[in-house]
C-alpha cells in the first residue's frame, strides 16, 4: 500500500497538535517517525486510523483520498495499529482479543472457539509470533501482551500498513530485538509499515526513511545511516549530547539498607527472597534486571507500599517498619513509580495539582489546612519553565499530556524538595531521547549534593550511562555487584541466573526467566 | 499455558493464606455454637418435613438433636480443616459445606418448634417463584453493566411495568397485553438512561436515583388519579401451568411443573442470556465495551450505540419483572409495592459476579430465606418477626463472606465513553 498525506492538521482548541503534515510511506517500506514527546506522533496516527478526525488535510491511499469515521473503516482499509497504550480487554483471552470486531461465527453471530484460536495459531505461525490462544491477557507479562497486540494489527482483512507507536517502549532487549525482525519480514512481504519509537538505535537498525517532526510540524526528512546524534538535534531543534558527564562517586553513609528482604505475594509466589542491597550518600546504585524479577516489589516495599514478611527497610539510617509511606516521603524518601498513570499521577488532577501531590499539606501550599492556590499555581508555572513540561496551562488535567511529559511532571515534583534518598523505577521509560539527557543529568546533580539513589531500569544503556555500582537482581535475589565497567555479556549472564565468570546461565529462555510470568500476575 | 512457561515458582506452603485462617475459625466457632445449642436446647426435639402437595399423607419426623450435632460437627470439622491448612482448590468446595451444614442445622432447627411443620414442596415452590423479580431486575443490570452502564433504576422499571401492566390488562382485558406493555414500560424508563449516558455523559447514578424518584412520584399519582374511577387497577391472575403428569412427581413437580408462565420465563431468561454473553458475537463486543470501551473502539466497534441499544433492551427485562409484583401476584397496583427489591436485584447482581447463572444461584438463595421467613411468621415460630425478615441479608452475608469473596465489576462500569480518549 502506498499511503500519502497531504496537508493533514489537527486542533484540540485553540491548540495545533499536527500542523500542515506531507508524508509519503512506499510499499514495503519502513518508515520512522521521530520526534519528542508531545510533537504529535500519536495524534497523527490516530488520524490515520480513524480514532480522530483531522481539521483538514488529506489522506491518500493508493492515490485515492480516503476518508475514516472510525477505526472499522481503517482496518477495513487494510490498516492495523499496535497502540502505544495498549488496547487489550484484560479479561479475555488471547483469541478472543484477537477476533473482537470481526469474530468469527457458525452463522447467526454464534461464535466459533475453535475458528479463532486457529486464527490466532495461523497468524503466529506465519510471522512466528509465539501465543497461547487460550492464555488470559491480563495474566501475560507485557512482552507478550505487546506480540497479542501486533497478531491483533496483522489479523485484520490483508494488513498492508502497520501502524507501530511505540511497540519497544516496555520490552526487554530480547523481545525488541525479535520485533524488529518480524518488522523486516512483514516489509519484505509488502507491508507497509510506519514505526514510532525514542530509541534511536532501533531506528537507525531497522528503517528505510526517517521524518522528524517537531511541535507539529515535519522538520526533516533523514536517511536511517543518519548518526544518532544527527537524529537527536534534529528532534530537539539544537545540538544535544549524547553521553552524561559525570565525575567519579564519592559515597559516603549509608542512606538505604535492606536487610534479609523477603516478600511474598498473593498468589503465595516468594518475590522477594533474602534480598541485600545497600546504597550510600552521594552514590547511584544501578538496579540491573529483566523485568518481573522483583523490582516493583522492591521499590514499593521501600516505599511502604508493599508490607515485608520478613527483613527490614533502614532509609537514612532510620528503621522504618512501621511507618506508612507518607512519613517515609516526609522523611526524605523521592519516589519516582515504574508505573505512572497508575502510581505517580492522579490523572484527573490539574498539572499544578500533580506537581505539589506530596507536599499540598505543607507550608507554603497549605496554610491552617486551607491550600493556598496561588502558591501552588506559582510552583507550577516555576516547574513548567524549569523542567520544560510541554503543558497548554497548569490547569490541564495531567491525562491530557504525552507520556514523556506526565514523567516530567513526576520528576519535577520528586526534585523540588530537599530528600536523601531517591528511588529511580524507569525514570526514562518512553520518554524522548532531549528529556532522558535532561531527567540523566539531573539524577547526577542530585547524586553530587550527596544523595543516594537507587537506579532501577530495564535498559542497560541507562545503567551503563548513570550507575556507579550496579547490582544484578534475579528472582528476588541480588545476584552480583559489580563495577560499570564489567562488560554487558557478564552483567547479561547474570541476569538470567548464570554466574558472572561461568559459562551460559541455566536453561532457562533467556528473555522468559523463570519468575517473569508469575511475579507479574501475582501483582495485579 | 502452552507457550512461555517455566517451571512453577514453589509455593509458600507454610502458613495458610489469611482467608483461610479466618474462614476456617469463624465456621469451626459456628460449628460448636450448633454442638452447644443442641446440646442445651434440642433435646427430645423432632423436626417434621412434609411432602404437602404430592404425597400428603406421608411425613417424616427427624430427631433435630442428633441432625443439628451432627451438622454442627461437619461444619466445625471442615472449619478446623481449613485452619490445619488444607490444599487451595479445596477452599471452595469446604466452605460449601460448612455453610450448607450450618443453614440446614438452623432450618431444622427453626422448624422443631411445636406445631411448625417443613412443608417441603410449597416452601420449595414459593422459594422459586418469590426468587422470579430478584431473577429479572438482577438480569436487566447485568445486560446494562456488562456494556459499562451502571443502571440504578431497577425499582423505577419495576414500578413502571407494575403499574402499566396491570392498567394495560385493565383497558384490554388482556394479561399478554399487560406483560408486553410493562415491557415497554420499563424499557422507556432505561432508554432515558441510555440516551443520557451515552449521548450527553450525564452521571450514571444520578440518573438511575432521579428515574427512581421520578416513576415513584408518577405510578403514586396515577394510583390516586385511578382510584376515582373503576376497572383500571383491578387485580388480574395469571393462570397456572400445570404440566400434566410431571406436576404429580414428589418435590419436582410442584416446584418446577406447577408454576406461572413468569418462572418458565425467568429461568429461560438465564440461560439465554449467559449463552448470548458468552457464546455470541453481541456477548463478546458487549463484554468488551464494558471491560475496556477504548480497546472494542480501536477494533471498530461502535461503543455508545451498543451501550445504548443494550441498555434499552434490558429495560424491557426489568419491566416484565415489574408485572410480576402485579400480575404475577394477582394483585393490584398499589404505591410503592416494589418496596426496594428493585435494589436487592442489584445486591443479586454483584453477588452472581455480573453473570446470569451466579444471579441464578443468588436470587435462589434470596427467594428461598424470603419463603422461610414468611413461613415461620405464619406459622407463629418463637423468632420475631423483624429477625425474620433480617434472615434474607443475613444469609447473603454469610454466602458472600464464606463463598463468593472479592466480587469484580466490569472494569468501565459507569464509566463514560469518549471517542479518542486515551
Ligand atoms: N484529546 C486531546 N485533547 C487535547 N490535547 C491533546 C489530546 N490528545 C493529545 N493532545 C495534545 O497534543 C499533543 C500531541 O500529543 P501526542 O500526539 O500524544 O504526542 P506524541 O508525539 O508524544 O505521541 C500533546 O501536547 C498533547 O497534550
Ligand atoms: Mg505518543
Amino acid at each position: 500500500m502506498r499511503l500519502e498525506l497531504k496537508g493533514l492538521t489537527k486542533r484540540f482548541g485553540s491548540f495545533t497538535a499536527d500542523d500542515d503534515i506531507d508524508l509519503v510511506v512506499e510499499p514495503g517500506q519502513i518508515h520512522a517517525i521521530l520526534g519528542e514527546n508531545g510533537a504529535g506522533k500519536s495524534t497523527l496516527m490516530n488520524m490515520l486510523y480513524g480514532i480522530l478526525q483531522p481539521t483538514s488535510g488529506e489522506i491518500l491511499i493508493d492515490g485515492e483520498p480516503v476518508s475514516f469515521s472510525g477505526p472499522g473503516d481503517a482496518i477495513a482499509a487494510g490498516i492495523g495499529m499496535v497502540h502505544q497504550h495498549f488496547k487489550l480487554v484484560g479479561p479475555f483471552s488471547v483469541a478472543d482479543n484477537v477476533q473482537l470486531g470481526r469474530e468469527h461465527t457458525r452463522g447467526a453471530g454464534v461464535l466459533s472457539a475453535r475458528a479463532a484460536r486457529q486464527a490466532v495459531l495461523d497468524v503466529s505461525e506465519q510471522y512466528g509470533l509465539r501465543l497461547d490462544p487460550d492464555a488470559i491477557c491480563e495474566d501475560l507479562p507485557v512482552g507478550v501482551q505487546q506480540r497479542v497486540e501486533i497478531v491483533k494489527a496483522l489479523s485484520g482483512p490483508e494488513t498492508q500498513l502497520l501502524i507501530l507507536d511505540e511497540p519497544t517502549a516496555v520490552l526487554t532487549p530480547a523481545e525488541i530485538a525479535e520485533l524488529l525482525q518480524i518488522m523486516r519480514n512483514l516489509a519484505e512481504a509488502g507491508t507497509s509499515i510506519l514505526f514510532i519509537s525514542h530509541k534511536l538505535k532501533e531506528v537507525q537498525a531497522v528503517a528505510d526513511r526517517v521524518t522528524v517532526i517537531r511541535r507539529g510540524k515535519v522538520v526533516a526528512q533523514l536517511e536511517p545511516t543518519a548518526s544518532e546524534s544527527e537524529m537527536a538535534s534534529a528532534m530537539v531543534g539544537r545540538a544535544v549530547s549524547l553521553r552524561v558527564d559525570k565525575t567519579p562517586a564519592e559515597p559516603g553513609e549509608p542512606r538505604l539498607e535492606v536487610k534479609d528482604l523477603t516478600v511474598v505475594s498473593d498468589a503465595g509466589v516468594k518475590v522477594l527472597d533474602g534480598l541485600e542491597l545497600t546504597v550510600r550518600s552521594g552514590e547511584i546504585v544501578g538496579l540491573a534486571g529483566v523485568e518481573g524479577n522483583g523490582q516493583t516489589e522492591l521499590a514499593r516495599a521501600i516505599l511502604g507500599l508493599v508490607k515485608p514478611d520478613s527483613g527490614s527497610i533502614a532509609v537514612d539510617g532510620r528503621d522504618v517498619h512501621g511507618r506508612g509511606p507518607a512519613k517515609r516521603i516526609a522523611d526524605g524518601l523521592g519516589y519516582i513509580p515504574e508505573d505512572r498513570g497508575r502510581d505517580g499521577l492522579v490523572s484527573e488532577f490539574s498539572v499544578a495539582e500533580n506537581l505539589v501531590l506530596n507536599q499540598y499539606r505543607d507550608e507554603p501550599f497549605a496554610k491552617g489546612g486551607v491550600v493556598d492556590a496561588g502558591a501552588v499555581r506559582r510552583r507550577a508555572v516555576d516547574s513548567i519553565a524549569e523542567f520544560d513540561i510541554r503543558t497548554q496551562s497548569p490547569e490541564e488535567s495531567a491525562s491530557a499530556l504525552s507520556g514523556g511529559n506526565q514523567q516530567k511532571v513526576i520528576i519535577a515534583r520528586e526534585f523540588s524538595r530537599p530528600r536523601r534518598f531517591l528511588v529511580a523505577a524507569q525514570p526514562t521509560r518512553g520518554v524522548d531521547v532531549g528529556a532522558s539527557q535532561f531527567i540523566h543529568s539531573r539524577l547526577v546533580a542530585e547524586r553530587d549534593t550527596g544523595t543516594g539513589i537507587l537506579l532501577i531500569s530495564s535498559e542497560l544503556d541507562e545503567i551503563y550511562a548513570l550507575a556507579d555500582r550496579i547490582a544484578v537482581i534475579y528472582n528476588g535475589r541480588i545476584v552480583g555487584e559489580v563495577d560499570p565497567d564489567t562488560p554487558r555479556e557478564v552483567i547479561g549472564r547474570l541476569m538470567v541466573g548464570g554466574s558472572a565468570d561461568a559459562g551460559p546461565g541455566p536453561a532457562t529462555d533467556p528473555d522468559h526467566p523463570a519468575n517473569d510470568e508469575h511475579a507479574n500476575g501475582g501483582d495485579r | 499455558m502452552a507457550v512461555d512457561t517455566a517451571p512453577a515458582p514453589a509455593l509458600v506452603d507454610d502458613r495458610a493464606p489469611a482467608r483461610h485462617v479466618k474462614a476456617g475459625a469463624a465456621y469451626a466457632v459456628l460449628g460448636l455454637l450448633l454442638v452447644l445449642a443442641a446440646v442445651a436446647w434440642l433435646g427430645g426435639r423432632t423436626t417434621t418435613i412434609a411432602f404437602d402437595r404430592t404425597l400428603t399423607d406421608a411425613s417424616w419426623e427427624a430427631p433435630t438433636f442428633g441432625v443439628v450435632l451432627g451438622l454442627g460437627v461437619l461444619c466445625a470439622a471442615a472449619g478446623a480443616w481449613m485452619l490445619v491448612g488444607l490444599p487451595q482448590r479445596r477452599f471452595k468446595p469446604a466452605s460449601a459445606v460448612a455453610v450448607t451444614a450450618f443453614a440446614l442445622a438452623l432450618l431444622f432447627w427453626a422448624y422443631s418448634q411445636e406445631g411448625t411443620v417443613f412443608r417441603a414442596e410449597s416452601i420449595l415452590a414459593g422459594a422459586l417463584f418469590l426468587s422470579m423479580p430478584y431473577i429479572f431486575g438482577a438480569l436487566s443490570g447485568v445486560v446494562c453493566e456488562r456494556s459499562g452502564v451502571i443502571n440504578i433504576g431497577i425499582e423505577a422499571q419495576f414500578l413502571m411495568g407494575a403499574f402499566t401492566g396491570v392498567l394495560t390488562a385493565n383497558i384490554t382485558g388482556n394479561i399478554y397485553a399487560g406483560m408486553a406493555a410493562a415491557m415497554v414500560a420499563g424499557s422507556l424508563s432505561t432508554m432515558l438512561l441510555a440516551l443520557l449516558a451515552t449521548k450527553y455523559q450525564v452521571n450514571q447514578v444520578v440518573v438511575g436515583v432521579i428515574l427512581n424518584l421520578l416513576a415513584l412520584g408518577f405510578t403514586s399519582f396515577m394510583y390516586d388519579q385511578l382510584k376515582k374511577a373503576d376497572g383500571f387497577n383491578d387485580a388480574f391472575s395469571v393462570p397456572v401451568i400445570s404440566w400434566g403428569p410431571l406436576a404429580d412427581i414428589p418435590v419436582l413437580g410442584p416446584v418446577l411443573f406447577q408454576q406461572k408462565l413468569f418462572v418458565y420465563v425467568g429461568l429461560l431468561l438465564v440461560f439465554v442470556i449467559w449463552f448470548l454473553l458468552y457464546r455470541t458475537r453481541w456477548g463478546l463486543r458487549t463484554r468488551a465495551v464494558g471491560e475496556h470501551p477504548a480497546a472494542a473502539d480501536s477494533m471498530g466497534v461502535n461503543v455508545n450505540r451498543l451501550r445504548y441499544w443494550n441498555v434499552t433492551a434490558a429495560g424491557l427485562i426489568a419491566g416484565f419483572g415489574g408485572a410480576w409484583f402485579t400480575l404475577g401476584n394477582s394483585l393490584a397496583f398499589n404505591k410503592n409495592m416494589t418496596a426496594g427489591l428493585g435494589f436487592v436485584a442489584l445486591a443479586v447482581m454483584i453477588v452472581g459476579r455480573w453473570n446470569p447463572l451466579g444471579v441464578l444461584a443468588g436470587a435462589l438463595i434470596f427467594g428461598f430465606t424470603t419463603q422461610i421467613a414468611r413461613d415461620l411468621s405464619a406459622a407463629g415460630s418463637g423468632v420475631p418477626g423483624e429477625f425474620l425478615q433480617m434472615l434474607p441479608y443475613a444469609v447473603t452475608l454469610v454466602v458472600v463472606a464464606g463463598l463468593i469473596g472479592k466480587a469484580k465489576a466490569p472494569a468501565a462500569d459507569g464509566v463514560p465513553y469518549n471517542p479518542g480518549d486515551k
